[in-house]
């Protein structure tokens, strides 16, 4: 178990924050997707850590750089807000399995709802470095209105191709981030495509429903409750199809919390 | 059986549960510490009393549907139900791994009828490796077995009896505290043979989402884990080591070694981390370190002379 201490934890709008944390240098780098399990390092109420997928991740020369962006959802998140700067935190981490970034594919769509675009983010920064022209990386944000989209500005940084959705029209086009799917996916060949997403659970069953037919492959980041993050006390398991088609239970914090869409069994959640 | 280094029974944290003996008292909670695996990255298992692996049972179970956990005030609900491996995957998958460290390694067993617990011990006898079985009769979140053994004497006693007739492993019975009187299945288990009663298992409780009107979680009830349930474990312990001549596993919310210690003094032998687990993996060794530390503070020689010392 880590313990880093906070560098800031700015409120972005009322239930939205941006953390980052100064770990050792011993601190595995993380891949996009993976998350870790933090909380205040006193202690205290409530005591189970919270999973919090990585942002942004910083190496320097004696210590690492953690960057979070966080809604405030329950106790727990309600607590990790209120800590100053040097406030002690305990984490286990980087836990989980991330993105596979696949480098024969040349055409990637991310989609983000909500708080998904932290994951989207760090992902979006390491394939900058893969992508050759702009068309071949499409970002696309979606939020319930334009106080809650956060993280634009550093997203709209790397390479790729904007869109940004409300609910309300509040900035960008009005509707939701699976609106975009026909236009986007249109003429996209399903052997060079590879499309990433994170958000709240409609938004991916919706996916998983319209890219069925497609063929395109997709994974996507999937939450649930947890206790440990290690695979051990089984609060997390999601039911997901294996390769012979056999519903098998998998552990979303070691096994996940990325799954290939057709994996998961939607009707479960 | 033959001891191994470093389960020879010396050292002032040593205890015997049974023919078992112990490097110290302190063992990880079933279902708490996965297969031992898990937790490899974090803890020296080596130091360890005893792994206490996952509950099995004789065909693999996939569980109840989620949300399986819920945090709750000074504690946590779960309804895993169960899920695991199976009795032969864990044999064949998970035990060779674990027989190279130099632990006690503890099966928890679960059957969905009295056939099925001895079947599966049977099974955990044969393959080696296993150093003792915990008969769990107490599991609260399955619709057959568990604590539908747990509540009734008779059928505690039956279960325990079953399981001493195909086992020459020390038995260990995890009792419920979800009855009357705990008291009346730990003297069950005791006239049936078993070697220990280890309790207590969670308590039945429930959370509610006011905003949505719906169960928190999935399967309506769960077991109540965590420091809540520390002082309801404790009373039952001292209630039980003061009716019962075999060996008191204490188990109910142990954060810390000062919890550990009450559990000690209150008449536990051993006792079982749980949830502690899940909060910091490395509290196993936290909790040794400090019992090692207290006995060294209060000039205690051994175990024998902490276990059931509290003053009245």
């Amino acid at each position: 178990m880590w313990t880093g201490s906070i560098i800031f934890n700015n409120k972005l709008g009322p239930q939205h924050l941006h953390m980052a944390v100064r770990l050792p240098s011993e601190f595995v780098n993380p891949s996009p997707g993976q998350f870790v399990m933090i909380r205040p390092a006193r202690g205290g109420e409530p005591l189970l850590s919270r999973p919090l997928s990585i942002y942004q991740f910083t190496r320097n020369q004696d210590h690492v750089i953690l960057e979070f962006l966080y809604r405030i959802v329950g106790q727990g998140t309600e607590l990790l807000s209120r800590l100053p700067s040097a406030a002690e935190v305990a984490m286990l981490g980087p836990l989980g399995n991330g993105f596979r970034i696949e480098k024969n594919r040349s055409h990637r769509i991310l989609l983000a709802g909500g708080m998904g675009v932290a994951p989207i983010t760090f992902l979006a920064q390491r394939l900058n470095d893969l992508v050759v022209t702009k068309a071949e990386l499409q970002i696309c944000l979606g939020a319930k209105s334009c106080a809650e989209i956060v993280g634009v500005e550093r997203i709209k940084g790397f390479q790729g191709l904007m869109n940004i959705v409300t609910d309300d029209g509040t900035i960008g086009s009005c509707g939701l981030v699976t609106d975009l799917l026909p236009d986007i996916t249109r003429g996209c060949d399903p052997c060079q495509t590879m499309i990433y997403a994170c958000g709240p659970m409609a938004m991916l069953r919706t996916l998983a429903e319209e890219l069925a037919p497609t063929r395109i492959p997709c994974q996507v980041s999937i939450e649930e409750r947890m206790a440990c993050g290690l695979g051990a006390c089984l609060g997390c398991a999601v039911d997901v199809h294996n390769r012979r088609g056999r519903r098998v239970k998998k552990s979303l914090c070691k096994d996940g919390p990325v799954f290939n869409i057709e994996d998961i069994c939607w009707e479960q959640l | 059986m033959t001891n191994r280094k470093g389960l020879d029974g010396k050292g002032k944290l040593a205890v015997a549960i049974g023919t078992l003996k112990l490097k110290n008292p302190v063992m990880t909670a079933s279902g708490t510490f996965g297969y031992g695996e898990e937790y490899a990255p974090y803890v020296d298992l080596n130091r360890l009393g005893a792994i206490i692996v996952k509950g099995l049972s004789l065909k693999p179970r996939s569980g109840n549907p989620g949300p399986r956990i819920m945090e709750t005030p000074a504690g946590m609900l779960n309804a895993i139900g169960l899920q695991n491996i199976g009795v032969k995957s864990f044999i064949r998958n998970k035990l060779p791994y674990l027989r190279q460290f130099d632990t006690a390694i503890i099966a928890n067993v679960y059957g969905e009828t009295i056939e099925e617990y001895l079947r599966v011990s049977e099974i955990l006898t044969a393959a080696g490796g296993v150093h003792a079985l915990e008969i769990n009769v107490s599991c609260p979140n399955v619709k057959r077995g568990g604590v539908a053994f747990g509540t009734d004497p008779d059928m505690v006693a039956e279960v325990t009896n079953g399981v001493k007739d195909v086992t020459d492993l020390p038995v260990i019975v995890k009792l419920s505290p979800n009855v009357t009187d705990i008291c009346v299945m730990a003297k069950a288990a005791e006239a049936a043979g078993a070697d220990a009663v280890s309790l207590i298992n969670t308590i039945t409780g429930m959370s509610v989402d006011v905003e949505k009107r719906i169960p928190h979680l999935k399967n309506i009830t769960g077991g109540l884990s965590g420091p809540a349930i520390k002082p309801v474990a404790l009373r039952m312990v001292w209630q039980v080591a003061g009716r019962v001549r075999i060996p008191v596993i204490g188990v109910g919310g142990i954060m810390s070694p000062r919890d550990a210690l009450e559990f000690f003094i209150a008449g536990a032998r051993a006792i079982q981390v749980g949830t502690a687990n899940f909060v910091e993996p490395r509290a196993t060794m936290r909790i040794i370190d400090g019992i090692g530390a207290y006995m060294k503070r209060h000039r205690i020689l051994d175990m024998d002379n902490l276990v059931g010392s509290l003053r009245i």
